[in-house]
């Protein structure tokens, strides 16, 4: 991958003046684009560096901005006077398009791209131009949920890595995008795949996966940065995954389980532990003060029959926090048990200093739910402090799916999806974009299919009901809504705050905008073309500030595929 | 150990597929309206329904006994041969702007895209539907709304939960693309 660019340049015209030579003259030649690689100059990132990750405003280097994931850019050159006078930097169009959910990586003028199907850009953060490329060979069985997507990598050391659809890990060389090492994480044909940026901390890559709708069991491992070896696993499902027969969710609302008759197929049937679900779609937060990570798990399988599957399903829908070196349980806090609409909890948590209900300043960790609320934890032992008022409109909840269809809201998408949330600790705000998809929630029942979809029956959004979503401020210290601001249609991607005052975030009509973080005031916005369903980057380089976005789209709520990653600046 | 097993392969699959012409036929154009186009569709799709028919997952008196041969890297070369062979224009018609409408808006209900993509194309262990047989569409639509197709209770699910008009017309839709 490190060729000179002149000389493969040189080779390249020569043989196509040679092609076209004895051709007929009104033919067109074709001349195929070869993109050159070139090498990154990447200096290696540190472990201290990533661990101040939260001070550096030069750099984009953990997917929230940093281990607790709060998703605050210290940059603030642009802030609310001057971001009217934001324009288009430059643009680059990757290969694919498809579905683009990546979280840009910036490291010393260098940034790093994914895009669905797991391919790989380096690219100069300064122009847009392309150093490598990696176009990852996919195995033939791939089985995932939700698109092909790829939601970025990190970079430890002078490693890349990348987790695949096809449930590989791979570390690439950050210069020339060479493939240092591969492991096999787990086999897509029993629907296990990758598709969320690894975080990487302590000589560690630390990997969850999807497949809940696949009858999976999930978990999180950790891997040697250097060798790829496993380090730890940690089942998302315990063996004894019954629990506590909560009748109730973490609001309270009664959730209508026929305890005896689970108790029933439960002795019938035995722990359904094998094939519960319990996957992990995005990146734990890392508290290295205790040495804890801290994730959220998602649905038990199949998503919406419960039949097969009696008691709460720990730890599916719930909060975990685990030791960073052994990967061994610490606490965890179940939101909704015995899950039947799919409401599970995927957004990434955030570690914050939150008011304990005493109004006591403690460590806390926070999670926006696909219910519509906010989350508020100790992270001491993972308790439930208190929850926000709901972002979008809740109806009927919990009513049971029905095989004719019973209208519940939220619909299945959330409130929050995958999306990550922002925060701006000073204002002591969480930002969060949701959906508001009314949907039937229908129930269908059918053996476990070996490895294939296996929702237990459907969830469909209502022809004729109208659709929306929205940004919303949270305090989340007395979980009251501080501003709010709708959108047209379902919000999926994500949102950043910056030191400038500012949140940005981008909608799936191709808008992306940037708005005052104290009110919502709308202050600039920019017309992409295809979906804008990706989090916002930011980084600063030759005293500019930028901020940079995939404009995609999005396959889980179709919106217009595109194949642009667009960067910001001013004047 | 020094003989090669790679044209011993080779030559075998080259036996096998000429069974597979013989119904989906030799220029990828199926024999029967329902038989399905196998040219051109992603390889980890056919491998998959080739292995549910050894293992009896999907039913068919045809497909099960060439099946039950097969062992799992023949399955996968075998997909793979026909994954790289042009997708046949069946000469299927649009479908007309209504019948379009009303099989967008059940897609966007169920969220076809979600699993086949954008343009229907398929990927991975999802079958293309775009330009897929219409008679051969209605016929596995209907053998999941059944269970007669066993082998995917998730498509099973969502076939359900669509109305049968609307199917009709995604199968007329998808045919025509």
């Amino acid at each position: 991958m490190n060729r000179s660019s002149s000389i493969a340049f040189a080779t390249f015209f020569g043989l196509g003046c040679l092609l076209a030579a004895p051709g007929n003259a009104q033919q067109e030649v074709k001349q195929e684009y070869v993109p050159v690689s070139r090498e990154a100059k990447v200096s290696p990132v540190t472990q201290a560096q990533l661990t101040a990750a939260d001070k550096n405003a030069t750099n984009f280097l953990l997917t929230n901005v940093n281990y607790a994931q709060t998703r605050f850019h210290p940059a603030k050159q642009i802030n609310r006077d001057n971001v009217k006078g934001l324009h288009v930097a430059w643009i680059f169009q990757t290969d694919v398009r498809e579905s683009l959910e990546t979280s840009p990586i910036v490291v010393d003028g260098v940034m790093f791209v994914t895009t669905s199907f797991s391919h790989v850009y380096a690219l100069d953060a300064k122009t847009g131009e392309q150093f490598w490329h990696y176009n990852h060979k996919m195995g033939p069985i791939t089985t995932y949920c939700c698109g092909p997507n790829n939601r970025g990598v990190q970079v430890l050391g002078d490693l890349v890595y990348l987790a695949t659809l096809d449930a590989k890990l791979v570390a690439l060389n950050a210069k020339t995008g060479d493939v240092v090492w591969k492991t096999d994480i787990a086999d897509p044909e029993l629907g296990y795949s990758e598709t969320m940026a690894p975080t990487v901390v302590k000589d560690k890559v630390l990997i969850g996966t999807n497949g809940g709708e696949y009858g999976i069991r999930g978990f999180v491992r950790a891997y040697d940065a250097k060798t790829g070896k496993l380090v730890w696993n940690f089942d998302t499902i315990p063996e004894n995954s019954v629990g506590v027969w909560a009748t109730k969710d973490a609001t309270g609302r009664d959730m209508h389980r026929d305890i005896q008759a689970e108790k029933d197929q439960l002795a019938k049937l035995g722990d359904p532990y094998k094939r519960l679900g319990g996957g992990v779609w995005q990146n734990p937060a890392v508290d290295l003060a205790t040495n804890r990570i801290y994730f959220v798990v998602g649905n038990p399988s199949p998503d919406l029959d419960g039949s097969p599957r009696p008691g709460d399903n720990l730890y599916t829908d719930s909060l975990v926090a685990l030791d960073l070196d052994t990967g061994k349980y610490i606490c965890h806090f179940q939101y909704i048990a015995h899950d039947v609409w799919d409401l599970d909890a995927v957004s990434p948590p955030v570690l914050l200093d939150v008011k304990d209900k005493s109004g006591k300043t403690i460590p806390g960790v926070i999670h926006a739910g696909k219910t519509g609320h906010v989350y508020v934890h100790d992270r001491k032992d993972c308790s439930l402090i208190r929850f926000s008022e709901a972002m979008v409109p809740q109806e009927n909840m919990w009513v049971l799916p029905t095989k004719e269809g019973a209208r519940m809201l939220p619909g299945a998408n959330g409130g929050v999806e995958w999306s990550p949330i922002a925060t701006d600790p000073a204002q002591e705000l969480a930002y969060a974009i949701n959906l508001h998809q009314p949907m039937h929630y229908r129930v269908e029942n059918s053996p476990y299919p070996n490895g294939k979809l296996w929702l237990g029956g459907a969830f469909t959004a209502i022809p004729g009901e109208q659709q929306s979503g929205n940004i919303t401020a949270v305090n989340y210290n007395t979980g009251k809504i501080k501003w709010q601001v709708k959108t047209p249609e379902p919000m999926i991607g994500g949102i950043l705050a910056t030191a400038g005052g500012l949140v940005f975030t981008g909608e799936g009509n191709g808008k992306f905008a940037a708005y005052n973080s104290s009110n919502g005031k709308e202050l600039w916005s920019f017309r992409a073309g295809a979906g804008v369903n990706a989090p916002p980057s930011s980084y600063m380089l030759g005293n500019k500030q930028y901020i940079v976005v995939g404009a995609g789209g999005n396959t889980q709520v179709s919106f217009k595929r595109g194949n642009n990653i667009i960067a910001f600046t001013l004047d | 150990m020094s003989a090669s097993p790679r044209p011993a392969l080779a030559q075998s699959i080259a036996e096998r597929v000429e069974v597979c012409a013989g119904c989906h036929g030799q220029d990828g154009k199926p024999i029967d309206k329902t038989i399905p186009v196998i040219w051109g569709q992603p390889s980890g799709y056919t491998y998959i329904q080739l292995r549910d028919f050894k293992r009896g997952d999907r039913k068919s008196e045809i497909m099960q006994p060439i099946a039950s041969s097969f062992e799992k890297e023949d399955m996968l070369a075998i997909a793979e041969y026909f994954s790289n062979k042009p997708w046949p224009d069946l000469g299927q018609p649009r479908s007309p702007k209504d019948v379009a409408d009303r099989a967008l808006r059940a897609e966007r209900s169920v969220g076809c895209t979600g699993c086949h993509l954008d343009q229907f194309q398929g990927t991975g262990t999802v079958p293309r539907l775009a330009g897929q047989s219409r008679e051969y569409l209605t016929k596995t639509i209907a053998d999941f709304r059944t269970r007669a197709r066993g082998n995917n209770p998730g498509m099973s699910d969502l076939m359900l939960a669509t109305p049968p008009d609307d199917l009709a017309a995604l199968a007329e839709y998808l045919a025509g693309l």
